[in-house]
């Protein structure tokens, strides 16, 4: 019996000796514990499918466990993600606070926490600040799908092509699925690979389980054959996208573009009406204002620049910077100086397709011809076969005396999407038809 | 897996269609959590004996109060006047009137509408936000028992905080599925908690008895408890607290010290079903060696099982632990059960073949030859110790001690997913280990305590003891597998539910 409350005993020391032995192993920690102040608050119904209730659970298990930094960096990564589902922009300094704080709690080696932050700041359109911190991540961990991820988008958006072409490699190679095959896509896209772009959004679809992100995919589908002209295909995929997600709001604008392509222009007036009143964002606001201007309602589009401009106005007073918006608001305002100004300040950040065809409309709008064809042409370079950018491109040079180069370009838009733009597309047929035939 | 996928979605998003507006409230804490572009509603109801009343708020955000300007300002002077304000929050009112359907045991019941203000506020960017209420009246019989309805659809469309208070005047609300007082004191303060989905509640179901409770909405009921239970809970949150915190060897040592007490704290607390083990042993005829195989299987079952379902529950986000609870719940108790029905099986058996004097053998088993239990195993009848007998016998330890460590305590749980979390993996499997021989040293002694007092009892001279004791095995069998199916179907209970 002796024996046996000794063995007893000595287990016992054992036991909690191997306790003090973690102890003395994790020295440093994190400082000490802030009791959490949680209401808990019903669930919303915002974000759905897994999303919401992955979120739900994540929730849960911080409120027991509040210091667990990884669950902390993965809700934040799921904030941003109900940002782009809800097109809420409020998740984002939810998204935030819960990264900081996974931060905070594990200050290095949590690179999840650093792709959240990577992710969130392009969500924010801080391009350069995501590329940095995408780096930062890879040079922790080569082998992080995710930071490849960010760094592609970043990369695209700052306008490094083979930077980005190369990151999106890494990310087929190594996790093959959804966010890779939708990223080569639209790499693919920005090459002129229409075809092969959409067979990859397709494969990308296959994955798609949750229904926003089955929407995602057909709205893109839908665009691929909305820039090449086939109105009935987009609206097909734009129907299938609202079937599987109808809150899914691009999809509307999509609607709303091929309605207004078919000239059923009171239809295209209503799908936007119902999108800015849902989501009053600077690009649909404006989209609208110039279809309002276009069948003569000024009053209404003016309507629609006033709440663009207050859009763009609590996105500066809220911290962020967004110098194309800024331009294509005073383009549609007649104010081609002010848009010049805007469209080089953002070209200064970023060398970004959009940017340059906004750059060089806005000083092709306030007669500077020469300037304007050097980025009209950087436009149609570095995105490539874009109706929009063509036909830019093409009034540029007729402008500039430039026949030949008109006529070829005004042709190729139109020839790639007959449709591309409710004003334009009439145009550039006017200005062939003056050119007359070759 | 998923979540990963739609982080780099997430991006794409962003790139593909240029849809979100960013924000950065980091600078400043914004007016409307729900952004510059919600429109906000809260409704309080208020239930008397022979109406409902409610005043309904409408808190538009920037964007919203400046789309709705062409609405205010009909003739487009730039100036709101007191008529044109008047006449917009009367439209307001009836759209919202027309929209908030209430329904008194199923059938709907029309509100009188009547505006109660209008103003518009100072929001960002030099821009305005604007707040319109309204006081809606229904008349409806509530001094009886019947189910108000309220589901709200006015602009259900947009993205906004939607919120449904109710509170009960001389009628008495039964479990209201809503709070009394506005978590936002209406539309005012917003709360900031990362942890918070924003609140979307646009439907309310209220069971409305006659009575006296006034003003009482959803209320937190704290089971405090005996003072044992309290004191475990307590000492829970410790233990989760010192696994998160920072670790220092004595705090190691006191982590270990204190998983071991719980362990053992969890295993004497009633309703786990493992103090039937230990009537189990006594009722067997065990012997200590059987109270302490069971202790070991139990510990490591548990630990086992924690781990696995850990682990488990790290690796998919998909998972519900709570189900998972459940259904190893109801595995545990049939299991318990089983052994109960094996047991009563062999008892009859013995009986059967007893009254035939079949097969009827003395002490065939070595094992007999050591321990307490040898001294009494002649007394009496009906005894019969085949090698199958003997076998069912281990089985049926073994299967003890499986159903007493198989369904994982929470708190167990809790700090291992806390370490896990904390990158502290091995330290969690070591308290969960320590958490397991607590639990196992608790059983194991109620076990050996038992055997002892059986053992008294059984050594002193008289017939009725002898009576009883021979009627011992059946009785255990029996209470065995009712504690089994009890213990089975609640468990039940909680996944169905």
């Amino acid at each position: 019996m002796r024996y046996r409350i000794l063995m007893v005993g000595l287990a016992a020391i054992l036991l909690t000796g191997v306790g003090a032995v973690f102890g003395l192993r994790q020295g440093a920690s994190p400082t000490a514990n802030t009791a959490e102040a949680s209401s808990s608050l019903p669930p919303g119904q915002a974000p759905v499918g897994q999303l919401a209730g992955s979120i739900a659970r994540a929730q849960e298990h911080l409120r027991a466990v509040p210091r667990d930094y990884v669950t902390w960096a993965a809700l934040g990564s799921e904030y941003v993600e109900s940002a782009r589902v809800t097109a809420d922009p409020t998740y984002y300094p939810k998204a935030e606070g819960a990264l900081r704080r996974s931060l905070k709690l594990r200050p290095t080696g949590n690179p999840a926490a650093l792709v959240g932050l990577g992710a969130l700041a392009n969500a924010r359109h801080e391009f350069a600040a995501a590329r940095n911190l995408a780096h930062r991540v890879l040079r922790m961990d080569p082998y992080s799908a995710d930071a490849y991820g960010v760094l592609a988008d970043a990369q695209t958006q700052l306008g490094d092509r083979p930077a980005a072409t190369e990151a999106i490699q890494h990310m087929l190679d190594l996790r093959p699925g959804l966010a890779a095959y939708a990223r080569a896509s639209y790499d693919l896209e920005q090459q002129g690979r229409l075809g092969d772009a959409a067979a990859l959004m397709r494969r990308a679809l296959t994955d798609a389980v949750d229904p926003p992100d089955i929407a995602f995919c057909r709205y893109q589908l839908g665009e691929l054959a909305w820039r090449v002209g086939r109105l009935g295909d987009a609206e097909t995929e734009y129907s299938a996208g609202q079937a599987a997600d109808p809150a899914y709001l691009p999809l509307l604008a999509g609607h709303a573009r091929v309605a207004a392509a078919r000239g059923h222009t009171a239809a295209a007036l209503a799908g936007y009406a119902e999108l800015t009143a849902r989501y009053p964002s600077p690009g649909y606001l404006i989209d609208d204002a110039n279809l309002l201007r276009a069948t003569g309602q000024p009053a209404r589009a003016d309507q629609q620049l006033t709440l663009a401009a207050a859009a763009l106005r609590l996105f500066r007073a809220n911290g962020g910077t967004d110098d194309l918006g800024a331009a294509q608001l005073a383009l549609a305002q007649g104010h081609p100086r002010q848009a010049v100004l805007a469209a080089e300040r953002e070209w200064s950040r970023r060398h970004f397709a959009d940017v340059a065809d906004v750059l060089g409309w806005a000083l092709h709008q306030s007669g500077a011809n020469a300037k304007a064809i050097y980025y009209a042409r950087k436009a149609d370079v570095l995105g490539a076969r874009n109706s929009g950018y063509l036909f830019h491109l093409g009034m540029i040079e007729l402008s500039l005396g430039r026949h030949e180069d008109a006529r070829r370009d005004l042709s190729a838009a139109l020839a790639l999407n007959p449709h591309f733009s409710p004003l334009d597309a009439p145009l550039a047929t006017a200005a062939l038809h003056r050119l007359g035939p070759r | 897996m998923r979540r990963l996928v739609s982080l780099g979605l997430a991006a794409v998003g962003a790139i593909g269609v240029v849809l979100a507006l960013p924000a950065r409230p980091a600078l400043a804490q914004p007016t409307h959590p729900l952004g510059n572009f919600s429109v906000n509603q809260a409704i309080e109801l208020a239930l008397h004996p022979d109406r409902v009343a409610a005043t309904a708020i409408v808190d538009l955000a920037e964007l919203p109060t400046l789309q709705e300007r062409p609405a205010v300002d009909v003739n487009g002077d730039g100036k709101v006047s007191a008529a044109e304000s008047a006449a917009y929050s009367t439209r307001t009112c009836n759209a919202m009137a027309g929209a908030v359907a209430l329904r008194v045991d199923g059938h709907r019941v029309p509100w009188s509408v009547r505006p109660a203000g209008f103003a518009y506020r100072p929001g960002s960017a030099g821009l305005h936000t604007s707040r319109i209420s309204c006081t809606f009246d229904a008349a409806a019989d509530l001094a009886r028992s019947v189910i108000v309805d309220l589901v709200n659809g006015y602009r259900a469309d947009r993205i906004g905080w939607r919120e449904i208070t109710a509170a009960g005047h001389d009628v008495h609300i039964v479990d209201p599925p809503v709070p009394a007082r506005s978590v936002s004191d209406w539309l005012r303060s917003y709360p900031a908690d990362l942890l918070g989905s924003p609140l979307d509640q646009r439907s309310a179901r209220l069971q409305v008895e006659p009575g006296y409770a006034p003003g009482v909405g959803a209320t937190i009921h704290l089971s405090r408890g005996d003072p044992v239970s309290r004191w475990v809970a307590a000492a829970d949150r410790k233990l989760e607290g010192l696994v998160g915190g920072h670790l220092t060897p004595f705090v190691g040592v006191l982590a270990v010290l204190l998983a071991l007490v719980l362990g053992a704290a969890h295993a004497a607390l009633p309703g786990h079903g493992k103090t039937v083990m230990a009537a189990y042993i006594a009722g067997r005829r065990g012997r200590p060696r059987d109270a302490i195989t069971v202790g070991a299987i139990v510990t490591l079952t548990h630990t086992g099982g924690v781990i696995v379902l850990g682990l488990l529950l790290t690796a998919t986000a998909s998972l519900a632990g709570e189900a998972v609870l459940s259904w190893l719940g109801v595995a545990s108790g049939a299991l318990v059960a089983a052994v109960g029905v094996a047991m009563l099986g062999g008892v009859l058996r013995r009986r059967s073949s007893a009254h035939h004097h079949h097969g009827h053998s003395h002490g065939h088993d070595p094992d007999h030859h050591h321990g307490h239990a040898q001294a009494h195993d002649h007394d009496h009848h009906g005894h019969s110790h085949p090698h199958s007998s003997r076998r069912a016998r281990r089985l049926s330890l073994v299967g003890m001690g499986i159903a007493g460590g198989l369904v994982p305590s929470p708190s167990a749980l809790i700090v291992l997913l806390g370490a896990v979390g904390l990158g502290r993996t091995a330290f969690g499997v070591l308290l969960v280990a320590a958490y397991g021989i607590g639990m196992a040293a608790m059983l194991t002694a109620a076990g050996l305590l038992l055997v002892r007092v059986r053992d008294r009892w059984a050594s002193r001279p008289g017939r009725t003891l002898a009576r009883l004791t021979a009627l011992a095995p059946t009785g255990t069998a029996a209470l065995v597998l009712c504690v089994g199916l009890g213990l089975a179907g609640r468990a039940m209970l909680g996944v169905v539910h």
